[in-house]
Protein backbone atom coordinates (compact mmCIF):
# COMPACT_ATOMS: atom_id res chain seq x y z
CA UNK A 1 0.00 0.00 0.00
CA UNK A 2 0.85 3.51 -0.53
CA UNK A 3 -0.34 6.68 0.21
CA UNK A 4 -1.41 9.95 -1.70
CA UNK A 5 -4.06 12.30 -2.31
CA UNK A 6 -7.55 12.43 -4.03
CA UNK A 7 -10.98 14.27 -4.17
CA UNK A 8 -13.97 13.55 -3.51
CA UNK A 9 -15.76 12.56 -6.33
CA UNK A 10 -18.69 14.01 -5.68
CA UNK A 11 -17.86 17.67 -3.71
CA UNK A 12 -14.31 17.76 -4.75
CA UNK A 13 -12.99 17.67 -1.40
CA UNK A 14 -9.17 16.92 -1.20
CA UNK A 15 -9.05 13.83 1.14
CA UNK A 16 -6.38 11.45 2.11
CA UNK A 17 -6.02 8.64 -0.29
CA UNK A 18 -3.86 5.29 -0.63
CA UNK A 19 -3.38 2.77 -3.65
CA UNK A 20 -4.16 -0.79 -2.36
CA UNK A 21 -2.36 -3.81 -4.47
CA UNK A 22 -4.94 -6.79 -4.39
CA UNK A 23 -2.71 -9.25 -6.34
CA UNK A 24 -1.43 -7.35 -9.88
CA UNK A 25 -4.58 -4.67 -9.23
CA UNK A 26 -4.21 -1.38 -7.72
CA UNK A 27 -7.47 0.39 -6.34
CA UNK A 28 -7.36 4.03 -5.34
CA UNK A 29 -9.48 4.02 -2.22
CA UNK A 30 -10.12 7.75 -0.03
CA UNK A 31 -13.75 8.32 2.54
CA UNK A 32 -15.19 11.49 2.12
CA UNK A 33 -17.07 12.30 5.34
CA UNK A 34 -20.29 13.66 3.68
CA UNK A 35 -20.25 11.05 0.67
CA UNK A 36 -18.58 7.91 1.85
CA UNK A 37 -15.38 5.87 0.61
CA UNK A 38 -14.44 5.66 -3.08
CA UNK A 39 -12.68 2.80 -4.60
CA UNK A 40 -11.73 2.57 -8.00
CA UNK A 41 -9.15 0.50 -9.95
CA UNK A 42 -6.98 2.38 -11.46
CA UNK A 43 -4.67 -0.64 -12.80
CA UNK A 44 -5.84 -4.20 -13.84
CA UNK A 45 -3.26 -6.73 -14.45
CA UNK A 46 0.00 -8.02 -15.47
CA UNK A 47 2.55 -6.42 -15.60
CA UNK A 48 1.05 -5.47 -11.96
CA UNK A 49 2.48 -2.67 -10.01
CA UNK A 50 5.46 -3.92 -8.50
CA UNK A 51 8.32 -2.79 -10.70
CA UNK A 52 6.43 -0.38 -12.90
CA UNK A 53 8.67 2.29 -12.14
CA UNK A 54 10.77 5.10 -13.37
CA UNK A 55 11.22 7.58 -10.52
CA UNK A 56 12.07 11.27 -11.28
CA UNK A 57 14.60 12.84 -8.25
CA UNK A 58 14.17 16.77 -8.25
CA UNK A 59 17.00 18.38 -10.29
CA UNK A 60 20.26 18.87 -8.77
CA UNK A 61 20.66 22.33 -6.85
CA UNK A 62 16.82 23.45 -8.13
CA UNK A 63 15.07 24.80 -5.55
CA UNK A 64 13.46 22.80 -2.66
CA UNK A 65 10.01 22.26 -3.31
CA UNK A 66 7.48 24.29 -1.35
CA UNK A 67 3.98 23.96 -0.35
CA UNK A 68 1.08 25.27 -2.34
CA UNK A 69 -0.85 28.54 -1.76
CA UNK A 70 -3.75 29.38 -0.30
CA UNK A 71 -6.40 26.40 -0.92
CA UNK A 72 -3.49 23.98 -1.53
CA UNK A 73 -3.50 21.04 -4.57
CA UNK A 74 -5.16 20.78 -7.08
CA UNK A 75 -6.87 23.81 -6.13
CA UNK A 76 -4.23 26.95 -6.76
CA UNK A 77 -2.98 25.82 -10.30
CA UNK A 78 -0.79 27.41 -12.34
CA UNK A 79 2.01 25.18 -11.27
CA UNK A 80 2.75 25.97 -7.31
CA UNK A 81 5.45 24.56 -5.40
CA UNK A 82 4.59 21.32 -5.16
CA UNK A 83 4.45 20.47 -8.74
CA UNK A 84 7.63 18.27 -9.77
CA UNK A 85 7.83 17.84 -13.28
CA UNK A 86 8.26 20.99 -16.03
CA UNK A 87 5.97 21.42 -18.70
CA UNK A 88 6.94 18.86 -21.66
CA UNK A 89 3.74 19.78 -23.86
CA UNK A 90 1.43 22.93 -23.77
CA UNK A 91 -2.03 22.15 -25.01
CA UNK A 92 -3.10 25.70 -26.37
CA UNK A 93 -7.02 25.15 -26.77
CA UNK A 94 -7.70 27.79 -29.93
CA UNK A 95 -11.44 27.00 -30.49
CA UNK A 96 -14.08 25.65 -28.78
CA UNK A 97 -16.07 25.32 -31.98
CA UNK A 98 -16.32 21.59 -33.47
CA UNK A 99 -17.40 20.28 -36.82
CA UNK A 100 -18.02 16.40 -34.95
CA UNK A 101 -20.57 16.23 -32.02
CA UNK A 102 -19.17 13.09 -30.03
CA UNK A 103 -20.54 11.66 -27.41
CA UNK A 104 -17.14 11.59 -25.61
CA UNK A 105 -15.32 14.78 -25.44
CA UNK A 106 -13.06 15.33 -22.45
CA UNK A 107 -13.88 19.46 -23.87
CA UNK A 108 -17.35 19.09 -23.87
CA UNK A 109 -16.49 20.92 -27.36
CA UNK A 110 -18.74 22.41 -29.69
CA UNK A 111 -21.82 23.13 -27.43
CA UNK A 112 -21.25 26.55 -25.67
CA UNK A 113 -21.25 30.19 -27.92
CA UNK A 114 -18.06 31.40 -26.20
CA UNK A 115 -15.93 33.59 -29.37
CA UNK A 116 -12.12 32.36 -30.71
CA UNK A 117 -9.92 34.16 -29.00
CA UNK A 118 -8.79 36.76 -31.49
CA UNK A 119 -5.29 36.17 -33.50
CA UNK A 120 -3.90 38.97 -31.65
CA UNK A 121 -4.95 37.38 -28.39
CA UNK A 122 -3.56 34.10 -29.46
CA UNK A 123 -0.06 36.03 -30.33
CA UNK A 124 0.03 37.36 -26.55
CA UNK A 125 -1.22 34.23 -25.27
CA UNK A 126 1.21 31.60 -27.33
CA UNK A 127 4.28 34.33 -25.88
CA UNK A 128 3.42 34.15 -22.14
CA UNK A 129 2.93 30.58 -22.75
CA UNK A 130 6.07 30.06 -23.89
CA UNK A 131 7.73 32.40 -21.69
CA UNK A 132 6.01 30.21 -18.48
CA UNK A 133 6.82 26.77 -19.93
CA UNK A 134 10.51 27.33 -21.26
CA UNK A 135 11.25 25.51 -24.73
CA UNK A 136 8.49 22.62 -24.75
CA UNK A 137 6.29 21.26 -27.55
CA UNK A 138 3.25 22.96 -28.06
CA UNK A 139 0.02 21.15 -28.80
CA UNK A 140 -2.57 23.52 -30.58
CA UNK A 141 -5.96 21.97 -29.67
CA UNK A 142 -9.28 22.69 -29.09
CA UNK A 143 -12.52 22.23 -30.54
CA UNK A 144 -10.97 21.48 -33.82
CA UNK A 145 -8.74 23.51 -34.45
CA UNK A 146 -9.16 23.42 -38.57
CA UNK A 147 -12.21 25.66 -38.04
CA UNK A 148 -9.99 28.16 -37.65
CA UNK A 149 -9.49 29.70 -41.43
CA UNK A 150 -6.64 31.44 -40.16
CA UNK A 151 -4.74 28.14 -38.68
CA UNK A 152 -1.79 28.37 -40.54
CA UNK A 153 -1.17 31.98 -39.41
CA UNK A 154 -1.32 30.43 -35.91
CA UNK A 155 1.12 27.61 -36.33
CA UNK A 156 3.24 30.99 -37.55
CA UNK A 157 3.03 32.49 -34.75
CA UNK A 158 3.21 29.22 -32.40
CA UNK A 159 6.49 28.92 -34.07
CA UNK A 160 7.72 32.94 -33.74
CA UNK A 161 6.68 32.45 -30.19
CA UNK A 162 9.48 30.14 -29.62
CA UNK A 163 7.85 26.71 -29.70
CA UNK A 164 10.67 24.77 -31.47
CA UNK A 165 7.90 21.50 -32.29
CA UNK A 166 4.66 22.25 -32.94
CA UNK A 167 1.60 19.53 -33.52
CA UNK A 168 -2.02 20.06 -34.74
CA UNK A 169 -4.85 17.74 -32.38
CA UNK A 170 -7.57 17.44 -34.93
CA UNK A 171 -10.24 15.28 -36.34
CA UNK A 172 -8.82 15.37 -39.63
CA UNK A 173 -11.88 16.16 -41.99
CA UNK A 174 -10.32 19.68 -43.08
CA UNK A 175 -6.76 18.06 -44.13
CA UNK A 176 -9.40 15.21 -45.83
CA UNK A 177 -12.05 17.80 -47.70
CA UNK A 178 -9.05 20.00 -48.56
CA UNK A 179 -5.49 18.50 -49.30
CA UNK A 180 -3.84 21.76 -50.02
CA UNK A 181 -4.61 22.34 -45.78
CA UNK A 182 -1.63 20.00 -44.78
CA UNK A 183 0.74 21.55 -47.43
CA UNK A 184 -0.35 25.19 -45.67
CA UNK A 185 0.01 24.41 -42.37
CA UNK A 186 3.51 22.06 -43.47
CA UNK A 187 4.66 25.64 -45.11
CA UNK A 188 3.71 27.60 -41.87
CA UNK A 189 5.72 25.66 -39.65
CA UNK A 190 3.63 22.85 -38.59
CA UNK A 191 5.36 19.32 -37.54
CA UNK A 192 3.29 16.62 -36.63
CA UNK A 193 -1.06 15.93 -36.78
CA UNK A 194 -2.01 14.33 -33.47
CA UNK A 195 -4.97 12.64 -35.64
CA UNK A 196 -7.92 11.49 -33.79
CA UNK A 197 -8.43 8.22 -35.27
CA UNK A 198 -10.22 5.67 -32.77
CA UNK A 199 -10.45 2.53 -34.91
CA UNK A 200 -9.91 1.23 -38.41
CA UNK A 201 -13.94 0.22 -38.83
CA UNK A 202 -16.42 2.71 -39.43
CA UNK A 203 -18.52 0.78 -36.89
CA UNK A 204 -16.36 2.53 -34.14
CA UNK A 205 -16.04 5.51 -35.77
CA UNK A 206 -20.12 5.61 -35.97
CA UNK A 207 -20.00 4.36 -32.09
CA UNK A 208 -17.67 7.07 -31.03
CA UNK A 209 -18.16 9.88 -33.38
CA UNK A 210 -21.07 9.66 -34.51
CA UNK A 211 -20.45 9.15 -38.38
CA UNK A 212 -18.42 7.13 -40.85
CA UNK A 213 -14.90 8.39 -41.20
CA UNK A 214 -12.74 5.87 -41.96
CA UNK A 215 -12.10 7.23 -45.62
CA UNK A 216 -11.61 11.04 -44.26
CA UNK A 217 -8.79 9.57 -41.80
CA UNK A 218 -7.50 8.09 -44.57
CA UNK A 219 -7.60 10.99 -47.07
CA UNK A 220 -6.13 12.89 -43.99
CA UNK A 221 -3.32 10.45 -43.32
CA UNK A 222 -2.34 10.56 -47.16
CA UNK A 223 -2.51 14.75 -47.30
CA UNK A 224 0.27 14.71 -44.38
CA UNK A 225 2.48 12.19 -46.27
CA UNK A 226 1.93 14.59 -49.08
CA UNK A 227 3.15 17.56 -47.27
CA UNK A 228 5.88 16.27 -45.50
CA UNK A 229 3.67 16.16 -41.75
CA UNK A 230 4.18 13.61 -39.31
CA UNK A 231 1.17 11.62 -38.24
CA UNK A 232 0.06 10.20 -35.07
CA UNK A 233 -2.89 7.90 -35.15
CA UNK A 234 -4.88 8.46 -31.56
CA UNK A 235 -7.30 6.12 -30.59
CA UNK A 236 -9.74 7.10 -27.58
CA UNK A 237 -10.36 3.17 -25.82
CA UNK A 238 -13.76 2.60 -24.70
CA UNK A 239 -14.00 -0.74 -23.43
CA UNK A 240 -16.73 -2.52 -25.22
CA UNK A 241 -16.90 -0.39 -28.37
CA UNK A 242 -12.94 -0.36 -29.88
CA UNK A 243 -10.88 -2.04 -27.84
CA UNK A 244 -11.13 -5.10 -29.87
CA UNK A 245 -9.05 -2.51 -33.05
CA UNK A 246 -6.54 -1.93 -31.25
CA UNK A 247 -4.69 -4.84 -33.51
CA UNK A 248 -5.81 -3.72 -36.26
CA UNK A 249 -4.95 -0.04 -35.94
CA UNK A 250 -1.19 -0.96 -35.45
CA UNK A 251 -0.73 -3.05 -38.09
CA UNK A 252 -2.95 -0.25 -40.31
CA UNK A 253 -0.18 2.30 -39.03
CA UNK A 254 3.09 0.16 -39.45
CA UNK A 255 1.68 0.03 -43.02
CA UNK A 256 1.52 3.31 -43.61
CA UNK A 257 4.92 3.82 -41.62
CA UNK A 258 6.88 6.46 -42.22
CA UNK A 259 4.28 8.63 -42.64
CA UNK A 260 2.33 7.35 -39.94
CA UNK A 261 5.15 7.82 -36.84
CA UNK A 262 2.95 6.60 -34.28
CA UNK A 263 -0.02 5.01 -32.40
CA UNK A 264 -1.23 7.13 -29.20
CA UNK A 265 -4.07 5.21 -26.90
CA UNK A 266 -6.02 7.42 -24.66
CA UNK A 267 -8.39 5.47 -22.55
CA UNK A 268 -11.42 7.29 -21.70
CA UNK A 269 -11.83 9.04 -18.99
CA UNK A 270 -15.27 10.27 -17.46
CA UNK A 271 -14.73 14.03 -17.62
CA UNK A 272 -16.14 16.61 -19.95
CA UNK A 273 -18.70 14.82 -22.19
CA UNK A 274 -19.10 11.12 -21.05
CA UNK A 275 -22.46 8.89 -21.40
CA UNK A 276 -23.43 7.31 -18.35
CA UNK A 277 -22.34 7.58 -14.73
CA UNK A 278 -18.81 7.95 -13.73
CA UNK A 279 -19.14 5.65 -10.86
CA UNK A 280 -19.95 2.95 -12.17
CA UNK A 281 -18.20 3.54 -16.08
CA UNK A 282 -16.51 0.78 -17.47
CA UNK A 283 -12.63 1.62 -17.65
CA UNK A 284 -9.84 1.04 -19.15
CA UNK A 285 -6.29 0.44 -17.29
CA UNK A 286 -2.62 0.35 -19.03
CA UNK A 287 -2.59 -3.07 -18.56
CA UNK A 288 -5.37 -4.13 -19.94
CA UNK A 289 -4.20 -2.11 -23.03
CA UNK A 290 -1.11 -3.52 -23.10
CA UNK A 291 -2.53 -7.40 -22.84
CA UNK A 292 -5.05 -5.99 -26.14
CA UNK A 293 -1.65 -5.42 -27.84
CA UNK A 294 0.04 -8.32 -27.17
CA UNK A 295 -3.11 -10.24 -27.85
CA UNK A 296 -4.27 -8.81 -31.23
CA UNK A 297 -0.81 -8.53 -32.99
CA UNK A 298 0.16 -12.23 -32.71
CA UNK A 299 2.57 -10.94 -30.01
CA UNK A 300 4.70 -8.48 -32.49
CA UNK A 301 3.89 -5.75 -29.74
CA UNK A 302 4.30 -7.86 -26.18
CA UNK A 303 3.66 -6.21 -23.03
CA UNK A 304 7.68 -7.21 -21.76
CA UNK A 305 8.57 -4.49 -24.36
CA UNK A 306 6.60 -1.79 -23.21
CA UNK A 307 8.32 0.33 -20.37
CA UNK A 308 7.45 3.40 -18.15
CA UNK A 309 7.89 6.93 -19.08
CA UNK A 310 10.88 8.88 -17.98
CA UNK A 311 8.62 12.67 -18.16
CA UNK A 312 5.22 12.46 -16.42
CA UNK A 313 4.50 9.99 -13.50
CA UNK A 314 5.68 6.06 -13.87
CA UNK A 315 1.06 5.34 -13.32
CA UNK A 316 0.22 7.94 -16.41
CA UNK A 317 1.80 5.87 -19.24
CA UNK A 318 3.48 3.63 -20.67
CA UNK A 319 5.49 3.16 -24.64
CA UNK A 320 7.84 1.76 -26.78
CA UNK A 321 9.43 1.91 -30.38
CA UNK A 322 9.60 -0.37 -32.67
CA UNK A 323 11.20 -0.96 -36.56
CA UNK A 324 8.93 -1.36 -39.18
CA UNK A 325 10.27 -4.20 -41.58
CA UNK A 326 9.16 -4.17 -45.27
CA UNK A 327 5.38 -6.23 -45.22
CA UNK A 328 5.27 -4.54 -42.20
CA UNK A 329 6.45 -6.42 -39.35
CA UNK A 330 7.45 -4.74 -36.53
CA UNK A 331 10.79 -5.54 -34.48
CA UNK A 332 11.37 -4.07 -30.71
CA UNK A 333 13.95 -1.16 -31.60
CA UNK A 334 17.39 -0.53 -30.11
CA UNK A 335 16.91 -4.22 -28.46
CA UNK A 336 14.60 -2.86 -25.33
CA UNK A 337 17.61 -2.03 -23.36
CA UNK A 338 17.72 1.82 -23.74
CA UNK A 339 15.02 2.66 -21.07
CA UNK A 340 16.29 1.33 -17.42
CA UNK A 341 13.82 1.83 -14.55
CA UNK A 342 16.13 3.46 -12.44
CA UNK A 343 15.74 7.13 -11.30
CA UNK A 344 16.41 9.97 -13.64
CA UNK A 345 16.48 13.44 -12.61
CA UNK A 346 13.16 15.35 -13.39
CA UNK A 347 14.38 17.71 -15.79
CA UNK A 348 16.95 15.00 -18.11
CA UNK A 349 13.87 12.85 -18.15
CA UNK A 350 11.49 15.83 -19.69
CA UNK A 351 14.60 16.93 -22.22
CA UNK A 352 14.86 13.22 -23.22
CA UNK A 353 10.56 13.11 -23.79
CA UNK A 354 10.80 16.27 -25.60
CA UNK A 355 13.34 15.66 -27.85
CA UNK A 356 12.27 11.96 -28.66
CA UNK A 357 8.53 13.43 -29.28
CA UNK A 358 9.92 15.94 -32.15
CA UNK A 359 11.70 13.40 -33.52
CA UNK A 360 9.25 10.55 -33.29
CA UNK A 361 6.18 12.40 -34.10
CA UNK A 362 7.54 14.61 -36.61
CA UNK A 363 8.14 13.65 -40.19
CA UNK A 364 10.62 10.99 -40.72
CA UNK A 365 14.13 12.63 -41.45
CA UNK A 366 15.59 11.65 -45.04
CA UNK A 367 18.68 9.69 -44.54
CA UNK A 368 21.21 9.36 -46.31
CA UNK A 369 21.59 7.57 -49.76
CA UNK A 370 23.17 6.87 -52.91
CA UNK A 371 26.38 8.96 -53.35
CA UNK A 372 25.55 10.58 -49.78
CA UNK A 373 26.83 7.31 -48.30
CA UNK A 374 30.61 8.21 -47.39
CA UNK A 375 31.10 6.11 -44.39
CA UNK A 376 30.02 3.37 -41.82
CA UNK A 377 27.48 6.00 -39.65
CA UNK A 378 26.01 7.13 -43.44
CA UNK A 379 25.66 3.50 -43.74
CA UNK A 380 23.53 2.92 -40.10
CA UNK A 381 21.29 5.83 -40.95
CA UNK A 382 20.85 4.53 -44.12
CA UNK A 383 19.99 1.34 -42.74
CA UNK A 384 17.86 2.51 -40.39
CA UNK A 385 15.63 4.58 -42.68
CA UNK A 386 15.10 1.20 -44.66
CA UNK A 387 13.06 -0.06 -41.57
CA UNK A 388 10.99 3.14 -40.22
CA UNK A 389 10.14 3.23 -36.42
CA UNK A 390 7.17 3.40 -35.14
CA UNK A 391 6.03 4.59 -31.29
CA UNK A 392 3.14 2.53 -29.43
CA UNK A 393 2.25 4.52 -26.49
CA UNK A 394 -0.90 4.96 -24.14
CA UNK A 395 -1.42 7.57 -21.43
CA UNK A 396 -4.02 7.52 -18.79
CA UNK A 397 -5.78 10.26 -18.24
CA UNK A 398 -7.19 10.72 -14.49
CA UNK A 399 -11.13 11.66 -13.63
CA UNK A 400 -12.55 12.34 -10.72
CA UNK A 401 -12.44 8.96 -9.58
CA UNK A 402 -9.89 7.69 -10.77
CA UNK A 403 -7.66 11.28 -9.50
CA UNK A 404 -4.25 10.86 -7.87
CA UNK A 405 -2.98 13.84 -6.66
CA UNK A 406 0.70 12.59 -6.64
CA UNK A 407 0.43 11.72 -10.26
CA UNK A 408 -1.04 14.96 -11.43
CA UNK A 409 2.21 16.98 -9.23
CA UNK A 410 4.41 14.42 -11.89
CA UNK A 411 2.25 15.62 -14.65
CA UNK A 412 4.27 17.51 -17.71
CA UNK A 413 1.36 17.87 -20.18
CA UNK A 414 0.22 21.25 -19.52
CA UNK A 415 -3.30 23.39 -20.61
CA UNK A 416 -2.34 26.70 -21.09
CA UNK A 417 -5.36 28.34 -19.69
CA UNK A 418 -7.36 31.61 -21.02
CA UNK A 419 -5.49 33.78 -18.16
CA UNK A 420 -2.76 32.25 -19.28
CA UNK A 421 -1.83 30.08 -16.08
CA UNK A 422 -0.39 26.33 -16.81
CA UNK A 423 -2.31 23.71 -15.69
CA UNK A 424 -2.11 19.74 -15.62
CA UNK A 425 -4.23 17.99 -18.40
CA UNK A 426 -6.11 15.86 -16.21
CA UNK A 427 -7.42 18.77 -13.53
CA UNK A 428 -7.80 21.86 -15.80
CA UNK A 429 -10.58 18.80 -17.68
CA UNK A 430 -11.67 17.18 -14.64
CA UNK A 431 -15.25 17.25 -13.66
CA UNK A 432 -17.16 15.85 -10.83
CA UNK A 433 -20.29 13.65 -10.59
CA UNK A 434 -22.74 16.73 -11.52
CA UNK A 435 -20.89 17.90 -14.22
CA UNK A 436 -18.96 20.54 -11.89
CA UNK A 437 -15.50 21.63 -13.38
CA UNK A 438 -12.32 22.01 -11.24
CA UNK A 439 -10.97 24.44 -13.93
CA UNK A 440 -12.19 24.45 -17.16
CA UNK A 441 -14.39 27.44 -18.37
CA UNK A 442 -18.07 26.89 -18.58
CA UNK A 443 -18.71 28.49 -22.42
CA UNK A 444 -22.48 28.07 -21.75
CA UNK A 445 -25.07 28.38 -18.73
CA UNK B 1 48.14 1.99 -41.06
CA UNK B 2 44.85 1.56 -41.65
CA UNK B 3 42.00 2.32 -43.92
CA UNK B 4 39.22 3.33 -42.02
CA UNK B 5 37.48 6.88 -42.14
CA UNK B 6 39.44 8.92 -40.39
CA UNK B 7 37.78 12.18 -38.32
CA UNK B 8 40.45 14.62 -36.82
CA UNK B 9 39.82 17.85 -35.57
CA UNK B 10 39.92 20.75 -37.73
CA UNK B 11 42.90 22.46 -35.98
CA UNK B 12 45.43 21.93 -33.00
CA UNK B 13 48.16 19.89 -32.51
CA UNK B 14 46.87 18.07 -28.75
CA UNK B 15 47.99 16.36 -25.82
CA UNK B 16 46.49 14.30 -23.61
CA UNK B 17 45.84 16.11 -20.73
CA UNK B 18 45.94 13.08 -18.00
CA UNK B 19 49.23 12.09 -19.74
CA UNK B 20 50.66 14.59 -21.51
CA UNK B 21 51.77 12.38 -24.57
CA UNK B 22 50.87 13.88 -28.08
CA UNK B 23 47.77 12.22 -29.68
CA UNK B 24 48.26 9.78 -32.81
CA UNK B 25 45.53 8.50 -35.26
CA UNK B 26 44.96 4.86 -34.25
CA UNK B 27 41.79 2.77 -35.11
CA UNK B 28 39.01 3.32 -32.72
CA UNK B 29 35.91 0.89 -32.21
CA UNK B 30 32.09 2.35 -32.62
CA UNK B 31 29.63 -0.01 -30.82
CA UNK B 32 25.78 0.51 -31.40
CA UNK B 33 23.52 -2.17 -29.89
CA UNK B 34 24.69 -5.33 -31.83
CA UNK B 35 26.58 -3.80 -34.79
CA UNK B 36 29.87 -1.63 -34.93
CA UNK B 37 32.58 -0.83 -37.46
CA UNK B 38 35.74 0.91 -37.08
CA UNK B 39 37.16 4.36 -37.35
CA UNK B 40 40.09 6.16 -36.86
CA UNK B 41 40.47 9.13 -34.30
CA UNK B 42 43.33 10.86 -32.39
CA UNK B 43 43.97 8.73 -29.31
CA UNK B 44 46.52 8.75 -26.39
CA UNK B 45 49.48 6.31 -26.96
CA UNK B 46 49.57 5.86 -22.85
CA UNK B 47 46.04 5.74 -21.67
CA UNK B 48 44.17 4.82 -24.92
CA UNK B 49 41.17 7.40 -24.62
CA UNK B 50 40.23 9.16 -27.81
CA UNK B 51 39.40 12.71 -29.28
CA UNK B 52 36.40 12.74 -30.85
CA UNK B 53 35.84 15.86 -32.77
CA UNK B 54 33.08 18.35 -32.63
CA UNK B 55 31.89 17.85 -35.58
CA UNK B 56 31.36 14.07 -35.34
CA UNK B 57 30.07 14.25 -32.01
CA UNK B 58 27.24 16.60 -32.83
CA UNK B 59 26.64 15.83 -36.65
CA UNK B 60 26.69 11.44 -37.45
CA UNK B 61 27.49 10.47 -34.16
CA UNK B 62 24.62 12.56 -32.57
CA UNK B 63 22.06 11.08 -35.46
CA UNK B 64 23.12 7.87 -34.83
CA UNK B 65 22.65 7.76 -30.77
CA UNK B 66 19.06 9.98 -31.16
CA UNK B 67 18.04 7.05 -33.33
CA UNK B 68 18.70 4.95 -30.44
CA UNK B 69 17.43 6.92 -27.71
CA UNK B 70 14.07 6.33 -26.36
CA UNK B 71 11.19 7.98 -24.69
Amino acid sequence: MTVTESLCPVCLARLPARREIVGEDGWLVRTCPQHGEFRSRFWHGPPGLAGWERPKTPRLGSTPAGTAPGEGCPFVCGLCPEHTQRTCTVVFEITGRCNLGCPVCFADAGTGFAADPTLAAVETRLMRARRAAGPANLQLSGGEPTLRTDLPEIVALAKKAGFPFVQLNTNGLALAADPALAGRLAGAGLDSVFLQCDGVSDAVHVALRGRSLAREKRAAIDACAAANLGVVLVATLVPGVNDGEVGALIRLAATLAPAVRGVHFQPAAHFGRYPGNGANAPRLTLPEVMAALEGQTEGMVRAADLHPPCCEHSLCSFSATYRVAPGGRLTLAGGGGCCDKSAIPAEEGARQSMAFVARQWGAAKAAPAGEQIKDDFDRFLAAAAAAPSLSISAMAFMDAWTLDLERARGCCIHVAAPDDRLIPFCLYNLTAADGTALYRRKTCA
Amino acid sequence: MNDTPTYLPESGSWLCAACNQPLVAAPVGVTYLQGGFTITLLTCPACGLSLVPEFLAVGKMFEVEQLLEDK
